[in-house]
């Protein structure tokens, strides 16, 4: 599978690793290799997202669009967003 | 429970909508919401609440009135600073609307009386600002079989979902448990004073069409609003077969406490050290020079005045940082009241740091004990 590019946006906790952007691109053809090549630039905020078993962290969840990705394996298009959420504490 | 003439007058553009008229009114005139925290979030959704008619409103809250939540928490003002939130919180809705009745809870909400405070309501409606009381909120309604409408902010950036026993998921379903790792508050990450004012709103409407039973809650959909990018997301999520309060074989059956990272709650395997003993410390390491003294304030504040020889690693950062601490240091964590350090010390604990130390009362007081030179930044 070729890399392709697509959008991330990241949550709102993690936007300290992003220097404050709400969305960033990202290549890669699966989750693993977006979060991979996310991590290159912006080193640690994979380990916010998935723990070392490769297991998204059950606090955040992360979405294809608007499906949900179970596991890193997920296939990601071209143009295609992932939307990184996180349990928010504020009230 | 019919409405009197001055509730007709009062309610008239809600009588005139077919999707409510006088039974809709009377609906809600019946309804008993109780709202989780008279802050951010809690007080738009409550003024909406109570200008609504929703008859009997609840509003639990132990804290009292700080001049920095006026930034964002509508349901107060000047005057009512120092007051508990609670009891300035009701007299605020009655004045608002006198044909309701509000309760005061100034107490904390706990698995202990989780029961008799939610006893006497119909629906929940959350805006706690601690991701514990969120998690024991959702286990409440789920055990007790009560609809819950959630929401929470961080800085720039809300979301919101509702419950509805029998229906959908719940809060677990779609973050089955809290994050391990420190959670800044308000306070410490900051955030947009209108942003609350959206998602407190959005749970108050979504609580009025549960009470009406009109529309489409946000059952299995996760509602979430970008202020910077002025942009709101829906997430359908499903409930989880294996959902530990909700699911086929649920291992949370009664409400429970969890402790929060960021709450005051030492573990046991911690030095607490006041102002004079680290000083004495310090006098000894001088020689020895195996204390490590790491600052887990923000670089703003400790820019504006540290201890000598003090390494910054913010909280908020400290779990990915942790190796910079040296192998053999004795770290004693330090910030500016003796909260964020404490957190640090729960975290250093479960990263396999033997004994790390903290100081009681941080910095101010070191500069009230020690150093009265030191200049000690605001939190955040």
């Amino acid at each position: 599978m070729d890399a392709v590019s697509c959008t991330v946006r990241i949550a709102s906790p993690l936007r300290s690793y992003t220097l404050g952007a709400t969305s960033v691109t990202a290549d890669g053809a699966t989750l693993r290799e977006i979060l991979a090549n996310l991590d290159q630039r912006f080193p640690g905020i994979r380990f916010r997202m998935v723990d070392e078993q490769d297991r998204i962290r059950p606090h955040m969840r992360l979405f294809v669009n608007t499906s949900e990705a179970k596991g890193l394996s997920e296939s990601v298009g071209a143009g295609d967003t992932v939307h990184v959420i996180c349990a928010l504490s504020g009230g | 429970m019919t409405l009197s003439p001055a509730e007709l007058a009062r309610y008239h553009r809600h009588l005139v909508l077919d999707e409510i008229g006088i039974a809709g009114q009377e609906r809600l005139k019946r309804a008993r919401v109780l709202v989780i925290g008279a802050g951010g979030l809690g007080s738009p959704a409550a003024l909406y609440l109570a200008a609504a008619g929703a008859g009997t409103l609840g509003i639990v809250d132990c804290d009292r009135v700080e001049v920095s939540n006026l930034q964002r928490q509508v349901l107060f003002d000047t005057s009512r600073i120092s007051r508990l939130k609670a009891d300035a919180a009701r007299e605020r809705l009655e004045s608002l609307n006198p044909q309701i009745v509000v309760i005061a809870h100034a107490v904390e909400l706990r698995a202990a009386n989780l029961r008799e405070v939610f006893g006497g309501y119909d629906l929940i409606v959350d805006g706690t600002d601690r991701l514990s009381t969120r998690y024991l909120v959702n286990d409440g309604c789920v055990i007790l079989g009560k609809p819950l409408v959630a929401a929470a902010i961080h800085r720039f950036e809300g979301q919101a979902m509702t419950y509805v026993p029998g229906r959908g998921p719940c809060y677990r379903c779609l973050f089955p448990e809290a994050p391990d790792e420190v959670v800044p508050n308000c306070a410490q990450a900051g955030v947009l004073g209108t942003l609350p004012g959206v998602l407190g709103a959005i749970q108050a409407t979504e609580a009025i069409k549960l009470i009406l039973g009109i529309g489409e809650p946000l059952v299995g959909r996760l509602l979430t609003y970008d202020a910077l990018e002025m942009r709101f997301h829906e997430f359908p999520f499903a409930r989880r077969r294996d959902c530990a309060v909700c699911g086929e074989l649920p291992t949370i059956t009664e409400p429970r406490d969890t402790q929060e990272l960021c709450s005051n709650a030492a573990p046991d395997s911690v030095r607490r050290l006041t102002a004079a003993g680290l000083r004495t410390l310090l006098g000894q390491a001088a020689s020895a020079g195996a204390l490590v003294l790491v600052d887990v304030r923000e670089p703003r504040e400790f820019d504006t005045g540290h201890l000598e020889g003090a390494i910054n690693i913010p909280v908020t950062e400290l779990q990915r940082r942790m190796k910079e601490i040296p192998p053999q240091a004795n770290p004693v964590f330090i910030c500016r009241s003796g909260s964020r350090s404490l957190a640090a010390c729960a975290m250093a604990v479960r990263a396999g740091i033997m004994l790390p130390g903290h100081l009681e009362g941080g910095l101010l007081a070191w500069a009230a004990e020690v150093d009265p030179t030191l200049a000690v930044a605001a939190a955040g």
